[in-house]
């Protein structure tokens, strides 16, 4: 380009404004931004333009709700589950048929040690999301104190069926249902209230036996943990330790 | 690849640029919950496919995906009906520049919610552009992989979008 004419400086101008254009181009630009008063004027007029856009156009930040809700549904596709099936194929190609058998043996083995039985590391999680659900505003997905509007809500969205009961009548309604993600995997989360204290109960799947409620603390918060018909049941409040025993007797005995 | 580490990289690459996403969607569709519900898939669609990531701009990847997840909102909005995302003008047009308009600087653009205004109301292939350079302050070329574009065309829509975008202001002013 060894033009610079005013029809083509009204292209230039802008890359010129922008700090995009090439030396020798830039220096065409300027030489006939001092020729011209009319292009000029142009420049002087685009570059208030900018300075008011910059100052005045809103940049509309991402909600928090938004960017907890993103990686929370990442984390829900990057099941562990599938990403270990996937392994094994993956090496069982590679393989002779023996050897496959034997390191499915050895990877069932690993699944097995790899899936955490630890019930702290259940708990600390839980904790956490207690803490969260009730920092981040974002208690219920679903609120609602009737357990025919809560329970249905999970169907679809969970491969298993929380059971869902209402305690009003005992002092502990029911506030509402929401998903939330422990140990990588969704897991049905139940809100209770009672007087002024919340109560999230965290309900999954478990391999393990059933076994009667234990009570624990982290964290400054009281848990209740037991397995009961396949299902793990964490409860996390402020509650004492006794009302919070008494309330997740009645889950228990609920079902 | 484990999920762990797939989870872990998502992060690093794009968990930066979740408020550019969402600024790009906000402006586009021009609704708030649309923009929420882009911005969600659009971070799927990246995780997906983050396979396809070959390093570079990760900001200017994310936003291709949201921009195409706005027009395809966009779409969907006008119901099914055509929305023009191509150039039905030419844009080496730019004659409309120095024709005689009204002095801008006579008014000043001091008023928030009419240069707000102003930018709305253009056309989503000009307006994206403009809150790309001005208010993500991206450089040409990767303006250029956001909206699937040469870079010498980033300039002229740039010289177009502002044109229109004073036009527009002036129209305002008039009104008021």
């Amino acid at each position: 380009m060894n033009e610079m004419n005013c029809n083509n400086c009204q292209r230039w101008l802008h890359g010129y404004l922008d700090n995009e254009l090439d030396t020798a181009t830039a220096t065409l630009v300027a030489a006939h931004l001092e020729a011209c008063l009319k292009c000029k004027h142009q420049y002087e007029e685009m570059k208030t333009l900018i300075a008011d856009v910059k100052e005045h156009v809103p940049y509309y930040e991402a909600p928090a709700s938004l960017t907890r809700n993103v990686f929370s549904a990442i984390q829900a596709q990057a099941s562990p589950a599938a990403s270990i099936w996937q392994t094994i194929q993956d090496r069982s190609r590679n393989w002779f048929v023996p050897a496959f058998s034997m390191a499915v043996l050895a990877a069932s083995v690993l699944l097995y040690i790899a899936v955490p039985t630890n019930q702290n590391l259940w708990v600390d999680e839980a904790v956490s999301e207690h803490v969260r659900s009730l920092m981040a505003e974002h208690l219920n997905d679903v609120a609602s104190s009737d357990k025919h509007t809560v329970k249905p809500w999970f169907t679809g969205k969970l491969d298993f069926s929380p059971p869902v009961y209402d305690f009003t009548a005992q002092g502990y309604p029911l506030l509402g249902g929401r998903l939330d993600y422990l140990q990588h995997q969704t897991v049905a989360a139940l809100i209770y209230r009672y007087n002024k204290h919340i109560i999230n109960v965290f309900i999954m799947p478990t391999g393990e036996a059933d076994s009667s409620p234990a009570s624990l603390s982290a964290r400054g918060y009281n848990i209740v943990c037991w397995q009961q018909n396949h299902m793990r049941f964490i409860a996390v409040s402020d509650l004492n330790r006794g009302e919070l025993m008494t309330f997740s007797q009645l889950v228990q005995k609920g079902m | 690849m484990n999920h762990r580490a797939d989870v872990k990289r998502f992060e690093e690459l794009f968990a930066p640029h979740m408020n550019a996403a969402y600024n790009l969607a906000r402006w586009l569709t021009g609704n708030e919950s649309a923009a929420h519900d882009v911005v969600q898939e659009s971070a799927l669609r990246a995780f997906k496919f983050m396979h396809r990531f070959a390093g570079g701009n990760a900001r200017a990847w994310l936003l291709a995906i949201t921009r195409n997840q706005s027009y395809t909102w966009l779409k969907q909005a006008a119901g099914n009906k055509w929305v023009s995302i191509g150039d039905e003008m030419p844009e080496d047009d730019l004659a409309l520049g120095h024709t005689e308009t009204p002095e801008l600087s006579a008014i000043r653009s001091q008023d928030t919610a009419l240069v707000r205004q102003a930018l709305a109301a253009l056309p989503p292939q000009f307006r994206e552009v403009i809150v790309l350079k001005e208010l993500e302050g991206m450089a040409y070329k990767d303006i250029a992989t956001v909206a699937d574009i040469p870079v010498g065309t980033v300039m002229s829509r740039l010289a177009r979008g502002r044109t229109m975008l004073k036009t527009e202001l002036l129209k305002l002013y008039a009104h008021e």
